[in-house]
């Protein structure tokens, strides 16, 4: 009974890695294609090649692709941030006032998770054009921070849940009010929260491409998901250039989720399965 | 002790939350929900970006239901959410069951299968896409030893067509196998060991206490992955670009090129509504199945 128990562990284990496998083919063969010279790409296999870091010192001495870096990094961090102050009050309010208006409001939010983002892209479009704000980063900012609102809102609405009001309370008998209660009892005690918020807005930013395909036609404004499709027309043969943009753009994913993915899922979970 | 609050104090409540969600309410209001109140109205004009032009009635949605392209992206739009839900759907499942299992490396495995949810669009597509780009890529070149191929992944319609779902539930996969992972976790041991007095059938077990108590988070998923996957447009546009011969073109892909590369609003604002009308109306029947279990 014991070996037959531990022969089912060892199967299951095979299966877990043949999986592994097939997950990561493309991973890592991107990875490797990121560390060879395009001629042994296209003429030799991963076994007698060599891997040289020259592709990395390429393009990061280009300024054309450091300027997607940029881009990225200012658009994703200032949007994340205007995500948190709107929603961490926004994700309060739907915790703890239980009235009409707050629950009619939380449950478009879930609603407006469903819209394809085209149906907006047009008429945003129009607007934006009309004040002059296409190419800009304020454009793609104020689009972001939108986007990733309803779920945030539901993420901060989720981690308040957790902290109880009989907190609060002692605040308030000391004489604070609700804003300041919240502002200095409950927003403190949500780090975690806040952290992975932050991360979950970071990286929508980060990996977005639809609107910035569309916002962002200035070549000196295009974020790296943009800037790296630009790549694959421009330079349709040259994986080796590719690859290596490729893997730089997967980096902070790979870091910010493996650092935070607990947090963030279990955000993800409580949001969904709540609603 | 319960601290009592005021008539006027729940007024000011009241008043408080409307100045906490004021902000929020604000941005989507001008990112949401005017562009779709202007976006139903663009879907009834026959204008461009530069002049949006005068309303023209329903005739945008006739010509739209008229045209045999509008039905083939509706076609792909509802296929590809389908196989991407059944496919994605089983695997996480299989995983989740395993992964809540004692087995070793459990922690690794979880945390490295959510990668592919979480890398941008544009790295999946171009790792993808040097593994099956020619004959000479990496997997017909795995298919040659199996005397398979070479497959035409990317030029061959049908071809494209499995690509594109497979990749996509390579990338959905994640999503579904945490979720129920999570919602495994929550099941207690008890209710097992009650059951075990009954039944020693692991096939039992798993049909009457772990399918029942998946029902409602698989019932979220799936219509979190419908919406999804009919909303998917960086998958489509650059791995095939609707391609080949309009092979993979879906619902928002058409509803996109419309007005950015035909320069007409009306159509594709039409699409996008009927988009939208049919998510809603998916999302409703799910929604309604999940009422009525509990």
């Amino acid at each position: 009974m014991k070996t037959k128990a531990h022969t089912t562990r060892w199967i299951l284990f095979a299966v877990l890695c043949v999986v592994f496998v097939i997950t990561y083919l493309p991973i890592f063969t991107i990875i490797a294609n990121s560390f060879r010279s395009e001629a042994e790409i296209m003429a030799k296999g991963f076994f007698d090649s060599v891997y040289t870091l020259d592709t990395y010192k390429k393009l990061l001495s280009n300024s054309e692709f450091v300027g997607y870096l940029k881009n990225s990094l200012l658009i994703s961090v200032v949007s994340a941030f205007a995500n948190i102050c709107i929603s961490a009050f926004a994700g309060y309010a739907v915790s703890r006032f239980k009235n009409r208006l707050v629950n009619g409001y939380s449950n478009l939010l879930l609603l407006l998770q469903m819209f394809p983002l085209i149906l907006c892209a047009v008429p945003l479009f129009i607007v934006f054009r009309s004040v002059n704000l296409m190419n800009s980063y304020t454009s793609i900012i104020i689009l972001y921070t939108a986007t990733s609102l309803p779920f945030t809102t539901w993420m901060f609405r989720g981690y308040f849940d957790e902290i109880p009001e009989e907190i609060e309370q002692a605040a308030w008998i000391d004489g604070c009010g609700r804003f300041k209660s919240f502002l200095k009892v409950v927003l403190p005690l949500s780090g975690p929260g806040m952290a992975s918020v932050s991360i979950y807005c970071f990286l929508q930013g980060w990996n977005e491409f639809f609107l910035a395909n569309i916002f962002l036609m200035d070549n000196a404004k295009r974020t790296l998901p943009v800037g790296i499709s630009m790549f694959i027309n421009q330079y349709s043969r040259d994986y080796g250039r590719l690859s290596c943009a490729a893997v730089l753009a997967m980096i902070p994913t790979f870091i910010f989720f493996l650092v935070g993915q607990k947090y963030i899922v279990g955000g993800a979970i409580s949001g969904s399965v709540k609603g | 002790m319960k601290v009592q609050r005021s008539l006027a104090g729940r007024k000011r409540d009241y008043m408080l939350s409307m100045g906490f969600l004021l902000p929020s309410v604000i941005l989507i209001g001008f990112v949401n929900l005017y562009p779709v109140i202007t976006g139903i109205l663009y879907s009834l004009k026959d204008g461009n970006i530069v002049n949006t032009g005068n309303f023209v009635g329903l005739q945008n949605y006739q010509s739209v239901i008229t045209s045999s392209r509008f039905w083939n992206a509706m076609g792909f739009s509802l296929l590809f959410s389908l196989v991407t839900i059944i496919g994605s759907y089983l695997i996480g499942l299989a995983l989740a069951l395993i992964l809540n299992k004692d087995v070793p490396g459990r922690g690794f495995f979880r945390a490295a299968f959510i990668i592919p949810w979480v890398i941008p669009t544009i790295v999946s597509v171009s790792a993808w896409r040097w593994l099956i780009n020619d004959q000479g890529s990496l997997i017909n070149v795995l298919l040659g030893y199996l005397n398979i191929g070479p497959i035409m992944f990317l030029a061959d319609p049908a071809w494209a067509r499995v690509t594109v779902c497979i990749i996509k539930i390579w990338i959905s996969y994640p999503f579904v196998l945490i979720s129920l992972l999570a919602s495994l976790q929550s099941i207690g041991t008890e209710m097992y060991e009650s059951a075990r007095l009954d039944t020693s059938s692991g096939a039992k077990l798993f049909r009457y206490i772990t399918l029942p108590h998946l029902k409602p988070t698989s019932i979220i998923l799936v219509i979190l992955l419908t919406v999804w996957s009919f909303n998917d447009f960086g998958l489509i546009y650059l791995l095939t670009g609707g391609g080949p011969d309009m092979a993979t073109e879906n619902m928002v892909y058409l509803a996109y090129l419309y007005p950015f590369k035909y320069n007409k609003i009306g159509p594709g604002s039409a699409i996008a509504v009927i988009t939208l009308i049919l998510l809603m109306i998916l999302a409703y029947i799910m929604m309604k199945m999940r009422r009525s279990e509990e």
